[in-house]
């Protein structure tokens, strides 16, 4: 559904992605870890277009988006949780919610039934239903994190990434995000998750990737690639 | 440095003009001249303003109304002043309200600085028109030519003055800028940030320039009252405003040869608008010129079609206009209009920097560092005040206490203890928004702590300014490399070096031994840093060319210029190469070497383990472990925080086969240990 | 006291204006962090293309709509021509000065197709006056007062209801998260030039009957109106109305009780004011830096 070769890209002079490719399969969750600095939130930013990558291609299935606005990139149905969840502050749970149906709305995608599908996104979410109409900068963390989820999920995506969800979230938090990420990934949603957190990614993922300083240093079935010790050895260098 | 050559010039400019009024009797043609000068010596001071610090400035035909009626309003009411004192009162008036103005100007930019700015300039142009008891009001003051000695000036003797007044202004303001005051100006416009972490408050600097700037336009206004021997309200309004503005941005900022050239322009250019005849050749000889200049430029691939298309069009499309109207004068102002639009985007450094890019001239900039490495370094450059004042019963550099730092309802800082020990390289780590870089910048004084004590060799620094903790021996870089991009790496390093000069602008602009010194001094230790660091070689390109771990590198010879005790480094290997990595570690160590103490912000396990000798750990705003790198790493806790969860594999070196993952390194090889990256 | 009131009364309508022109600027400011200096510009040529068409026999609310695609097209145009291109080189110092360019521009076209004269523009209700707590309120002041309202409760409406106002809000809230939810943000920022030369049209047309209409009409509203920008905060509506207020009724006192000459004066000094004080405004939020 989503695969990227070569990858380049970068910021500035710094050039932090020296060539990775990676792919995600239809109906797969594949997950992309790594120590900080190391290059997961650039490979996601080059992929929904918010930078532009200095050589390499990204295909959205057939389609080439490499280089490409991302605003043109989302309304083909590539969805983007951004790492920090950045939710529409000033804005309530429903109108991020709509706002997330986006492309629907403009016929970039299939309307169907924007208001239904809503009312789904509150049943799978219940703390969102309880603050339905609340602004959504005064949230906690972690319900800012379902609710960038959810906006996520709101334009029936094709792939979705899935920046960072645990940052800054309380360990009880962490767990309940995962378990989301886990029915979602029984339901059939293909989707990039990028984390820190090794193990619990790994856990609901199909495949992994680790990503060392703008390479892919190992990768493999997620299942396996938990035991590998190049996988701690990453993050908190050396294999002494 | 101190060339001769500046003062040549001048003296060889003072010549030809004190020739000019000789030369060429008709008085039309010498108060054309005249005007210039005084309007030059108005752009030298708006360009500190504009061009240096980069800030737009509407006020300034406001300032230039000061200063003329300055200087109207003492003839008027005191006839008898003697010529001598005018100007010096205009000046002081003036600089006063520069004064005045730089108080609202001092939290704000941009856009707001530029209504600021508009505002007073309003405010002066309706109080000169209302305090008719003052100013006459809307009917003006009428003036003679100085009377000096009993008798009144001739156009010519008046012109000499006029003449004499501008070579000494471009002096003095040419010694200022390119002097410790100067660097300090461009600083403010690199990044503020920086420049207050230097110790070169931002504050101080933008009151100063605007000072300085009111001071320059107060003198040419006074000039300009006994030029034109009679003064009205209406002159110095919005349109003489943007007149100076487009003067600055047509000729070049950072220029005194812009400045002269900006005001010959909107000198000649109204005059020329105002003859039909004559603006049409000029206007067809114009956009012949574009046209070749574009065709060639393109030919050589120094632009493409796309670029040149709107210039070329334009010119000539003002041509074609020129023949059909049959009076160009009313449409002045939109001519200034297009022009200052296509200069905006099309000639961003103006015409004398065009000229200069496009011969491949350089500033001075590589010149004085080619000086500064013939200079004898320094004994040490690195050289900390430490000796000076350590007190051996004081082991704790810093100790912070229960510090609290809190934005709204979050707390990136929850009751965090540091202490950090002389001489020792102290390791903060912790995975994305654990407060690391919070905590960086409420040591440097960025942010004031809600709550908890702070205190730096036995002294609080809760609530003092970034410039003041950098002058009490806290340097710092940071993690989006905040260097003064158009200055070169000398010059950088020269800021940092600001502290040391106790010159003021007496000494610089006289040259005084107690400048020279000092410079001297400064030159040569700012060589030493660069050479510490291994930048030497490239002491004279500008910072933003320079490559990105050489910019890391150059912001810690900047930082160690403070002479600190206590250096931050704020991840100082991030998008560093695997050498860059290797040579950073062993800076790191040669600092240490020299007495300076130093805490290291780093997501590169690897060079913090080998570097540090103690590493405090944040979760959440909240210290969760310290020790030694190797305990540190092999906490339970620690682990948690970074990878969560549970890993199955204990990491015994003994375990290296692999099991079952497939291993395709498209990079560093991860079994073998230690390895950089 | 009858005086007093009727200058309070008059210093509300010009206080409107003031707030309908910075509400011009908080639209623009919301979704770029830009605004346009010739924004009195804007206004003035509304007045006169009103004029124009008013003159021409068109009725006076017929007239309202055409001003107002007039003023989206010239906003655009300010847009396209001073601000996308700064945008796209980052430069503030790009976008001050083209804006300011294009406001002179304006002005200069507009002295030379109409002429420098201010003329009158004639009233679409009648003259008499109302008697209001004791003072004389002209009914065109009451219709300034509540057309200004009327706009910005129009654009208030269409934020909070249709799904392209809530996506203006995205824009104002996370320029690249409303990116990522497919909204074209150059497309937004346009519109928002547009719609902000539509309220300086339509604020010139409104107030054009209570004064004089004529290139030189705008010569300090630009001005005031970010001074009121800024007491109300540039992102709250509700301080805009409160500041504008405040503005208006000082200038109508000050040109009464002391001079004419004088009026701008109060509004300017409160600018100085506040941002040597509170660079936020009175109801703005400040921003914390992030190194």
């Amino acid at each position: 559904m989503l695969s990227i070769t070569n990858l380049r890209a970068g910021y500035g002079k710094i050039e932090v992605l020296q060539g990775i490719s990676l792919e995600v399969p239809k109906g797969q969750v594949v997950t992309l870890i790594g120590s900080n600095g190391a290059g997961k939130t650039t490979t996601m930013r080059a992929i929904s277009g918010m930078i532009a990558p200095r050589e390499g291609k990204v295909m959205l299935g057939d389609i080439d988006i490499t280089g490409r606005e991302s605003h043109r990139i989302a309304r083909l149905g590539l969805a983007h949780s951004p790492e920090g969840r950045r939710v529409f502050a000033t804005m309530t749970v429903n109108d991020n919610l709509l706002l997330g149906a986006f492309p629907r709305f403009t016929g970039a995608r299939k309307k169907g039934d924007i208001a239904a599908d809503v009312e789904r996104a509150m049943e799978y979410f219940p703390r969102l239903k309880e603050r339905r109409l609340q602004l959504a900068g005064t949230l906690s963390g972690g319900e800012q994190q379902m609710l960038a989820m959810a906006r996520a999920m709101m334009m029936n995506p094709e792939v979705v990434l899935l920046d960072e969800p645990s940052m800054g979230l309380a360990p009880i938090l962490v767990d309940e995000v995962f378990r989301i990420i886990s029915r979602l990934r029984s339901e059939g949603v293909t989707m990039l998750l990028v984390e820190q957190f090794a193990a619990a990614a790994l856990n609901v993922s199909d495949y992994g990737y680790v990503l060392e300083n703008g390479r892919i240093a190992v990768h493999g079935p997620a299942a396996t690639l938990k035991n590998d010790p190049a996988v701690r050895a990453a993050y908190l260098g050396g294999g002494h | 440095m101190m060339k001769s050559r500046p003062l040549l010039l001048a003296a060889a400019g003072l010549v030809v003009l004190a020739l000019f009024p000789v030369l060429i009797e008709n008085p039309y043609y010498i108060h054309l001249v005249e005007t210039i000068s005084i309007y030059a010596i108005l752009l030298f001071g708006l360009d500190i303003v504009v061009g240096y610090t980069g800030q737009v400035s509407l006020g300034h035909a406001g300032l230039f109304g000061i200063g003329a009626y300055s200087a109207g309003v003492v003839i008027m009411h005191f006839p008898d002043t003697p010529f001598v004192l005018v100007p010096i009162i205009a000046i002081a008036v003036t600089a006063l309200f520069g004064a005045v103005l730089a108080l609202p100007a001092l939290r704000v930019t941009g856009p707001y600085l530029a209504m600021v700015t508009l505002a007073f300039g309003t405010i002066i142009q309706i109080l000169i028109n209302e305090m008719d008891f003052l100013t006459n009001g809307p009917m003006g003051i009428t003036l003679s030519k100085p009377i000096v000695l009993g008798h009144e000036m001739s156009d010519r003797e008046f012109f000499w003055v006029v003449a004499f007044l501008l070579v000494a202004a471009l002096l003095v303001v040419n010694r200022i800028l390119r002097s410790h005051l100067g660097r300090a100006f461009e600083a403010l416009r690199g990044s503020p940030v920086a420049s207050d972490c230097m110790g070169v408050s931002v504050y101080r600097y933008k009151v100063y320039a605007f000072v300085v700037s009111a001071g320059l336009a107060g003198l040419a206004g006074s000039l300009y009252s006994y030029s034109e021997q009679y003064i009205s309200p209406n002159t110095y309004d919005f349109e003489l405003t943007v007149l100076f503005l487009l003067a600055i941005i047509m000729g070049g900022r950072k220029t005194r040869s812009g400045a002269l050239l900006g005001a010959t322009i909107i000198v000649m250019l109204p005059k020329l608008l105002d003859d039909i005849v004559l603006f049409r050749y000029v206007a067809v000889i114009f956009a012949a010129l574009v046209l070749i200049g574009a065709a060639i430029f393109v030919a050589k691939g120094r632009s493409t079609l796309q670029r040149v298309a709107v210039p070329v069009v334009g010119t000539v499309a003002l041509a074609g206009v020129s023949f059909v109207l049959t009076n160009i004068t009313d449409w002045r102002l939109a001519i200034f209009g297009l022009i200052t639009l296509l200069v905006v985007y099309y000639l961003q450094d103006g015409i004398v920097g065009f000229v200069r890019s496009t011969l491949g001239l350089h500033g001075h900039g590589r010149t004085d560092a080619e000086a500064a490495a013939l200079l004898p370094s320094p004994v040490d450059a690195v050289s900390t005040s430490v000796a000076a004042t350590a007190t051996p019963a004081m082991q704790d550099l810093v100790a912070a206490d229960k510090v609290l730092m809190q934005f709204g309802g979050l707390k990136a800082l929850n009751d965090v203890d540091l202490h950090v020990s002389r001489g020792t390289i102290h390791g903060l780590i912790g995975p994305n928004g654990s407060g690391k870089s919070t905590m960086m910048n409420v040591l440097t004084g960025i942010y004031v702590p809600t709550g908890g004590a702070i205190a730096f060799k036995g002294h609080s620094i809760v609530g003092k300014t970034s410039a003041r903790i950098a002058l009490a021996g806290i340097a710092r870089t940071f993690q989006n490399v905040q260097l003064f991009g158009e200055m070169t790496a000398l010059q950088n390093v020269l800021v940092g070096l600001h502290h040391t000069y106790r010159s003021n602008l007496l000494d610089v602009a006289l040259h005084l031994p107690r400048y020279r010194r000092e410079e001297r001094a400064a030159m040569a230790r700012a060589y030493a840093l660069l050479e510490f660091v291994g930048l030497e070689s490239l002491a004279g390109e500008e910072a933003r060319n320079l490559p990105y771990g050489q910019q890391r590198l150059l912001e810690i010879a900047r930082a160690l210029a403070l002479s600190p005790e206590l250096l931050l480094l704020d991840e100082p290997a991030a998008g560093l190469t695997a050498p860059d990595i290797k040579e950073l570690v062993v800076i790191i160590r040669k600092i240490r070497e020299h007495g300076i103490t130093l805490i290291l912000i780093e997501h590169h396990m690897d060079v913090v383990m080998s570097v540090c000798d103690i590493v405090t750990v944040l979760d959440f705003g909240q210290k969760i472990a310290e020790g030694t790198p190797a305990a540190v790493q092999a906490n339970p806790q620690v682990i948690k925080a970074y990878l969560g969860g549970e890993l199955t594999a204990p990491t015994l070196p003994a375990a290296a086969a692999p099991q079952g993952g497939a291993r395709i390194g498209s990079g560093s090889d991860p079994s073998s240990p230690g390895s950089l990256g | 006291m009858q005086i007093l009131t009727q200058l309070v009364f008059s210093g509300i309508a010009l206080g409107m204006i003031y707030a309908v022109i910075a509400f011009g600027y908080q639209l623009t400011f919301a979704t770029s962090d830009t605004l346009n200096f010739g924004q009195g510009e804007a206004l003035m040529l509304g007045a006169l293309v009103g004029l124009t068409l008013v003159g021409m026999g068109v009725n006076y609310w017929l007239m309202i709509p055409i001003v107002c695609v007039f003023g989206a097209i010239q906003g655009a145009v300010v847009e396209r021509i001073g601000v996308r291109p700064a945008l796209k080189i980052k430069s503030e110092f790009g976008w001050i000065m083209s804006t300011i360019a294009l406001g002179i521009i304006f002005r200069n076209v507009a002295e030379n197709v109409w002429g420098r004269d201010m003329r009158p523009f004639p009233s679409p209700l009648p003259e008499a006056p109302l008697h209001f707590l004791g003072a004389n309120v002209r009914p065109m002041e009451i219709l300034v007062a509540v057309g200004a309202i009327l706009m910005m409760a129009a654009v208030e409406l269409f934020n909070r209801r249709t799904i392209w106002g809530k996506a203006v809000v995205a824009t104002f809230n996370d320029r690249e998260a409303a990116r990522l939810m497919g909204i074209n943000t150059s497309l937004v920022i346009t519109f928002s030039y547009a719609l902000s030369s539509i309220s300086a049209a339509l604020a010139g047309v409104l107030i054009a009957p209570l004064t004089l209409a004529g290139p030189n009409m705008a010569a300090q509203l630009g001005l005031k109106a970010f001074a009121v920008a800024i007491i109300g905060g540039l992102t709250s509506g509700m301080g805009i109305i409160v500041g504008g207020i405040i503005l208006g009724v000082a200038e109508k006192l000050t040109g009464f009780y002391i001079s004419t000459g004088y009026s701008d004066v109060p509004g300017l000094v409160l600018l100085l004011i506040v941002l040597a004080v509170r660079p936020a405004g009175l109801f703005g939020k400040a921003t914390i830096k992030k190194v």
